[in-house]
């Protein structure tokens, strides 16, 4: 069951209307409720791995409870450790197990032994990357003392399994969504009407900009060979937009469908294509991972104290355990390697905190510095995704090479039937739409919005791409 | 609560406003377009004389040159379309007669369409813009569609289920009556290249009786249009060629002309001969029957 399915849009009020006017007597009521939905909803992928979520909502609350009781640090590191273990171990079985197996047997048959690695071909299970950071992140923090163990199973649970964000994040934490989960919900009008705008303009960025930018960078990525420079740039440019509005659209839903539960997440976009640098771009970009990674990973390794070398380790760390996380292939850790190169310039100055502002503007100077470095970073992320896009490193450096050697910059007619500079307008209209609306969490509440309401509505049915149906990207991390 | 369901409300009327008024705008734009394809030509027109017209699928459109027809001194137009099944050529011949076409000769391709009593999904959306307004379009379909009643009843369902060939982008180009080249040659669409290493299998296919077909004939008859019924070439290198005579066990009327170009050097494809490919089948045929 997907965001934009009509399985959703049916399930979705069921679950309201049975939360909100059913079992609103007290919080246990409300919380049972998005638990059985929660985990009916994960079932429609595929019910034989709802053991797993199970297994790893019981492993948590228990490892955290007996953590909170043990007497000793040692025993409280053990619990720590058994858990984070279990946990990556599951992970590592599903995501990782066949791409080590096979790296290690292509380094071996470097070397000259044949070897033939015994390969598992396991299906990953939906968002197992997703839940299982979420329920490390809650050990994480009881064994540091920062929170205490939760008690009551039910609201645990929730905690885990709370459909909007089941599949895809954002990656919550404990501190953050539990005291809400944790109270008796109140049906708030503004709230709940906030989270249908969101939902709405999710559903722009998933069907519309999204959708359409996939035919686009697909007719192009998969005939990079015989593709021009201008439909190989237009071809990354929309593999940009589309991977943007495909998992920040996606998350525009998650947050605004568990609004009209009273229940508010965690923010995981913020304008990320207007950043002025990587840094900043990486305090935009999928918030709630690059926090997860800040705080239990870069700091608990030293974070930014010490020497600019252990800076620069645990930056580098960061990065590529980033894009390992993304996927088990060379391309994602390259992607991440990418990113720390580029952010290592800012790290070297001192300067990765220098843009944390509001983006000022005005008829000036520093505001034209400002959008030139604003397209500098956009360029710099759209070269990563080209291998975050592409099935191998040398089809990514093969795809780059072609780019900047071919130098025509001709229309072509691309294997969807369109011409490769077709889609630009629509890609610029939606930029436009985000610039004067990046103050906001969407651009269709304030003034005069029954009409920007309608009129994404209209884009919905007119430009939405319902022929060819695309999944959800980060659904396969 | 209620406060919000009144919102609700809203939405949803909102959201069918706007299903009905885009349906509306591309319905009227579709129903004005003549020159984008050759279903809207034929229903946006009427009161054509035609001597001869050619139909079928691509091994029609690519295959039978107008032009030849219009050197001799006849007035010919090739509507065959590519990808189109018998039951899309079908409906379009009684959407001809329907609108006072007036067609002496039919020269009907059918050979590997016959295989199946099949449709072609892309060739049916663009009869889908004219189920609402045009009753032929609409009883032809009754029986043919599982969500004939979703098509035909829920705003703007059509446009959203047929997006690639009917959606907005299809829309704007007859907006601003962009031509496309399926009407320039008199409806031929020549193939230029010349093909290289062709080969073909047909050894799973079998010709069955297929309905459009008889449909097609029956129409024929009743509106005494001559028609002549032939299959075209394929390459040298086909297995199961013996496809082309198995169709005479079950249509003996169907008149063989598979063999007639045989060299390669007369294909772009294996199963499309190039323009002057295609100029020998069409003298051949002239030869036979003008």
């Amino acid at each position: 069951m997907f965001f934009n399915s009509l399985s959703f849009a049916i399930f979705l009020p069921i679950v309201f209307l049975l939360y909100w006017l059913v079992f609103n007597k007290n919080k246990t009521t409300q919380n049972v409720v998005l638990i059985v939905a929660s985990y009916y909803f994960y079932s429609c992928w595929d019910w034989r791995f709802l053991f797993l979520l199970v297994f790893s909502t019981l492993l948590d609350y228990f490892s955290a409870i007996m953590m909170e009781n043990s007497s000793s640090d040692k025993k409280r590191k053990l619990w720590l450790w058994l858990t984070i273990g279990i946990n990556l171990g599951f992970l590592g079985v599903f995501k990782y197990y066949d791409f080590f197996a096979q790296s290690f047997a292509e380094l071996l048959n470097g070397f000259g032994f044949q070897t033939n690695p015994v390969l598992l071909k396991l299906i990953l299970p939906v968002g197992i990357s997703f839940y299982t950071f979420h329920g490390l992140s809650y050990v994480i923090d009881i064994y540091y003392k920062r929170i205490t163990a939760e008690r009551n199973f039910i609201d645990y649970s929730l905690f885990v399994s709370y459909f909007p964000l089941l599949v895809a994040g954002p990656i919550e934490r404990a501190t953050h969504l539990l005291p809400q989960v944790k109270i008796k919900r109140h049906f708030n009008f503004e709230k709940a009407k906030e989270g249908i705008y969101q939902i709405i303009w999710g559903l722009v960025k998933k069907v519309v900009i999204a959708d359409s930018c996939a035919t686009y960078a697909n007719a192009v990525f998969d005939n990079y060979e015989s593709m021009n420079s201008l439909s190989l740039i237009l071809g990354a440019v929309y593999f940009a937009f589309q991977i943007y509005g495909d998992f920040s659209g996606y998350s525009d839903i998650a947050l605004g469908t568990s609004k009209l539960f009273g229940i508010d997440l965690l923010k995981n976009f913020n304008y990320p294509y207007f950043s002025r640098d990587i840094a900043e771009f990486w305090r935009r970009w999928h918030i709630s991972l690059s926090s997860w990674f800040r705080d239990y990973l870069y700091i608990p390794l030293g974070g930014s104290q010490g020497g600019m070398w252990i800076k620069v380790r645990n930056t580098f760390i960061i990065f590529l355990v980033s894009g390992f996380w993304h996927g088990a292939n060379w391309t994602f850790i390259v992607w991440g390697l990418l990113n720390a190169i580029y952010f290592l310039p800012l790290l070297l100055q001192n300067k990765n905190r220098s843009n944390m502002g509001e983006i000022e503007m005005g008829w000036d100077l520093v505001s034209v510095k400002t959008i030139l470095n604003i397209l500098g970073t956009f360029t710099l992320t759209t070269i990563a995704w080209i291998f975050f896009r592409a099935k191998s490193i040398s089809e990514a450096v093969g795809y780059i090479q072609k780019m900047v050697t071919d130098l025509h910059f001709k229309s072509e007619y691309l294997s969807n039937e369109r011409h490769n500079f077709e889609l630009v307008l629509l890609v610029l209209a939606f930029v436009v739409v985000e610039w004067f609306n990046r103050s906001k969490v969407e651009p269709l509440s304030g003034k005069a919005s029954w009409v920007k309401v309608t009129l994404a509505i209209m884009a919905l049915l007119a430009l939405g791409v319902y022929s060819d149906y695309k999944e959800f990207i980060y659904f396969q991390f | 609560m209620k406060q919000f369901l009144i919102f609700i409300g809203k939405i949803l009327i909102a959201l069918l406003a706007s299903a009905l008024i885009l349906d509306f705008g591309y319905t009227y734009i579709y129903s004005s377009s003549i020159g984008r394809n050759k279903v809207e030509n034929v229903i946006n027109t009427n009161n054509k004389k035609f001597d001869v017209i050619m139909m079928g699928s691509s091994r029609a459109n690519n295959h039978f040159v107008s032009q030849l027809f219009i050197d001799k001194g006849y007035k010919a137009f090739n509507y065959g379309i590519s990808g189109s099944k018998l039951q899309e050529t079908a409906l379009m011949l009684q959407l001809m007669i329907n609108n006072d076409y007036e067609i002496k000769n039919l020269i009907l391709e059918v050979d590997l369409n016959i295989n199946s009593d099949s449709f072609s999904f892309g060739n049916q959306a663009k009869y889908m813009p004219f189920i609402t307004t045009n009753s032929l379009v609409s009883n032809y379909y009754q029986n043919k569609l599982s969500d004939y009643n979703y098509v035909k009843y829920i705003p703007f369902y059509r446009y959203i289920k047929y997006e690639p060939q009917i959606g907005f982008r299809e829309m704007f180009f007859s907006l601003i009556k962009r031509p496309s080249n399926s009407l320039h040659n008199y409806g031929l669409f020549p193939l230029m290249n010349e093909g290289k290493n062709m080969s073909h299998d047909l050894t799973d296919k079998t010709p069955k009786r297929n309905l459009s077909y008889e449909l097609i004939k029956k129409t024929c008859k009743e509106n005494n249009i001559k028609l002549i019924v032939v299959t075209t070439p394929v390459c040298e290198n086909t297995k199961g060629i013996d496809y082309f005579r198995k169709i005479n066990t079950i249509y003996p009327e169907i008149l063989n002309y598979e063999n007639s170009v045989v060299e390669d050097k007369y294909f772009s494809s294996c199963g499309h001969l190039n323009y002057e490919g295609a100029k020998l089948l069409t003298s051949k045929i002239i030869k036979d029957f003008f």
